[in-house]
């Protein structure tokens, strides 16, 4: 099968001024069939939001093939959309305009875009907020405003770039479950960046686990666990075999010398 | 609400307000019954009242008002036109910022008022005079608060916009610009200062009307009660014009909670 | 290759310093290819001319006994607003009720141009060392305990409570943690009272003085002596960015354990 997104010997290096140059990426492969959820897990610094970033169009790898549905990806498009960590929502702006903002950019029409903007805000759970400022919201509720952005342009591609590492435990277990509600219901596929391992094998159809820095992949494991999913297989024994075998991969790389 | 929710929760305003009454009260009883009061030192609230009075009534007051608050207003208008433009510029391309920022800077450190007596010679005693200095002095704070909002910008929203394909001209209105508006408030708050600052040196060195001018002529008369008049009347003008763009600043970005140097 | 490199790396000081001297440049130019009005001629000068001016005063005294007058009534009036308003401020941002009842007066003084008060205090003292010393000091001492009571009010709940978990007590509290948790504060108060310092000493020299580098500057543009003029604005200038740049460096110094300083404007 086509892989909808494919990375060959992606390569990249960073030289800030007056400093070393630093390889982030090196010789990276890595395959995405359309409607996969694929979680990428690694050591801290190994490259994998910096992969998420060159996926997104924003930075441009230096050497190796980055292709998209055949073509090569030059910069952002509107095929793919990102939801940040920081959930990075204009604070000036009410939640309905901040999940119209993709909209607005792609030259979308008023009406429409208060159409599709009120769907999404009901998709992800926050119809009444929708004239709330960011700073009224809690953290799981920015997320969501992001999410609703991010699904507004009908990209055909959602990088999330953990994207709930910044919220507590329980409002993050909430998320995922309704990441996972809303992507069966959307088909997109995801490229999902974490350092939980319990998230990636939680989440995803496969887990790519890179190396430390500087980074290619280092093995893909299959999950085979039965979908949809719910919070309970997540005490079930395979469910900790999976997580296991991931672990066990990992390992090697946490203890490795060019971990930051 | 009971009396004592509302008094711990307007704590602030009516402690400053009884301190200020207290201290008037003082004043007056101290000046009427305990010292006596030599008119050409001292003056007291009493006195004051009367003068503030007569001052509203004739058209004078009002006059030397308008005549400062024309100079003024030119003056500010000019360093907004051009310092917000010029701190967006400034932010906006790196070689313009290099060229600029020490010149500026060292400008902006020193004290311009030192110019005024130049500034006065050349242009005269009128309101071309005193505007210039007014600009010269509150363009500053326009060009670098301006400046300093543009790069602040978080760099996660222009991360944001780009990743939605945004180009130059989105970054700007969409994210730059409103970033900036708390940051070019907060300049018009510092402008205003020094602005005051220039009408007022203006007007006391070679005027012959306007509030300045009326403060130090009262001095030169020993007329105290009137110059007590147009200190007050001036600090309520300027107080109220703070504020107001404190709150102008609160309104506008709630979600800035800074607590911040006056 | 070399040149070019440098000039990539040095960027910014190349710009900035080619920026002033092109201004220099032109500015001595003007006289050579544009012919004033005979109005503009009498108050146009030029750099050399300033610099020659600068020179002539330097070598006659002038420049250094009015540069005495100015310091001491600077150095004065700083000092005062020092002594005033840092431990003023140490106080004010403990105490809520002392806060709370200045309040009113220091709002009302921080927004009105501390000059205004100028003829008020020339009555009272006369036209002499005292006055400017005053308006100095009333320029000087709002940014210091401003920003010092602010500095102690954002102390960090948390470490205050660590310290005083362990027993300390108020004196000791603001030993430990209050105050060195608000030297950055002061330190940016102490840039901002300097440059109102100055402020202060050119405008209490314009009007309540008759020596010092302000007065000297209001003589000559009596008399059109615009070189006079520039000289010691630029002197004034010199001062505030020496002592601007130096107290940049203590900041930077004294405040780089801070993640972020207190606002700078």
């Amino acid at each position: 099968m086509a892989s909808f997104i494919q990375a060959q010997n992606l390569s990249l290096a960073f030289r800030p001024k007056n400093r070393e140059a630093v390889t982030a990426l090196t010789d990276l492969n890595l395959a995405v069939t359309k409607g996969e959820f694929v979680s990428i897990v690694g050591p801290s610094g190994c490259g994998k939001s910096t992969f998420l970033n060159i996926v997104l169009g924003l930075i441009k790898h230096d050497s190796g093939t980055l292709q998209f549905n055949g073509t090569p990806i030059t910069g952002p498009s509107q095929e793919r959309a990102m939801v940040f960590q920081e959930f990075g929502l204009l604070p000036w702006r009410t939640v309905e305009g901040n999940v119209e903002l993709g909209l607005e950019l792609k030259g979308t029409p008023a009406a429409e875009r208060t159409r599709r903007a009120a769907e999404l805000i009901k998709l992800v759970g926050l119809n009444g907020f929708e004239s709330h400022y960011p700073h009224e919201l809690s953290g799981g509720m920015k997320q969501r405003v992001g999410l609703a952005r991010a699904l507004a342009t009908e990209p055909q591609v959602l990088l999330m770039d953990e994207p709930f590492a910044a919220l507590d435990a329980q409002t993050r277990d909430l998320m995922q479950t309704e990441l996972l509600q809303i992507w069966e219901r959307t088909k997109k596929t995801v490229l999902f960046v974490t350092h939980s391992i319990e998230e990636a094998a939680y989440l995803s159809d496969r887990v790519i686990v890179m190396t430390a820095r500087p980074g290619r992949t280092k093995d893909v494991l299959q999950i085979d666990l039965p979908r949809p999913r719910d919070y309970e297989m997540r005490l079930t024994p395979e469910f900790n075999e999976i997580k296991l075998r991931i672990w066990e991969v990992l390992k090697e790389e946490l203890n490795s010398r060019a971990q930051t | 609400m009971s009396a004592k929710e509302y008094f711990a929760e307007h704590r602030r305003f009516w402690i400053g307000i009884c301190s200020v009454f207290v201290l008037v009260c003082a004043w007056e009883l101290t000046l009427t019954y305990i010292f006596p009061v030599n008119p050409f030192f001292f003056t007291k609230p009493s006195l004051i009242g009367t003068a503030f009075l007569e001052q509203i009534q004739s058209a004078k007051l009002w006059h030397d008002l308008a005549v400062s608050s024309q100079a003024f207003i030119w003056g500010f208008s000019f360093a907004v036109v051009i310092g917000i433009p010029l701190g967006l510029v400034m932010g906006w391309r790196r070689r313009v910022e290099y060229s600029l920022d020490p010149f500026l800077t060292a400008l902006y450190a020193s004290p311009l008022v030192a110019l005024a007596p130049l500034f006065i010679i050349i242009f005269g005693v009128g309101v071309t005079g005193k505007a210039a200095l007014v600009f010269l002095l509150a363009v500053f704070p326009f060009v670098f608060n301006t400046f300093a909002g543009v790069k602040s910008t978080d760099s996660l929203l222009i991360n944001v916009i780009r990743s939605f394909g945004g180009d130059e001209k989105d970054l700007y209105l969409k994210v730059i610009l409103p970033s900036t508006i708390p940051y070019i408030i907060a300049g018009a708050r510092l402008a205003i200062g020094r602005g005051l600052v220039g009408i007022i040196v203006g007007e006391f060195y070679a005027a012959s009307e306007g509030i300045g001018f009326a403060i130090s002529q009262a001095g030169d008369t020993y007329r105290l009660p009137e110059m007590f008049v147009g200190i007050i009347i001036l600090s309520l003008i300027a107080v109220v014009l703070t504020e107001l763009m404190r709150k102008l600043e609160s309104t506008v970005a709630p979600w800035r909670a800074s607590d911040e140097v006056r | 290759m070399q040149p070019k490199k440098f000039f990539a790396e040095h960027e910014s000081f190349i710009l900035g310093t080619g920026f002033i001297v092109l201004l220099l440049i032109v500015w001595e130019s003007i006289p050579l290819w544009y012919t004033l009005p005979r109005g503009m001629a009498l108050f146009f000068t030029t750099p050399s001319k300033i610099a020659a001016a600068f020179y002539e005063l330097l070598l006659n005294g002038t420049i250094e006994k009015h540069f005495y007058v100015s310091a001491i009534a600077f150095l004065v009036g700083l000092g005062l607003s020092i002594v005033v308003g840092i431990p003023l401020g140490l106080i004010m941002g403990r105490s809520r009720t002392l806060e709370d009842l200045l309040d009113p007066y220091i709002t009302a003084a921080n927004a009105t141009p501390r000059i205004v008060f100028l003829p008020l205090l020339i009555l009272w003292f006369g036209i002499g060392i005292w006055s400017k010393i005053l308006i100095v000091f009333a320029g000087a001492v709002f940014p210091l305990l401003i920003n010092t009571y602010v500095g102690v009010k954002n102390v960090n709940r948390v470490l205050v409570n660590v310290v005083r978990s362990f027993g300390a007590n108020e004196w000791q509290l603001m030993k430990i943690v209050v105050l060195p948790n608000s030297v950055p504060y002061i330190i940016a108060g102490l840039r901002l009272a300097i440059g109102r310092a100055i402020l202060g000493v050119v405008v209490g020299e314009f009007f309540g003085s008759s020596q010092g580098l302000g007065y000297m500057i209001a003589s000559a543009a009596t008399n059109y002596k615009v070189d006079v003029v520039f000289v010691g604005v630029f002197i004034f200038m010199a001062l505030s960015v020496i002592l601007t740049l130096a107290v940049k460096q203590l900041e930077s110094r004294l405040a780089s354990w801070r993640p972020e300083t207190a606002k700078t404007f």
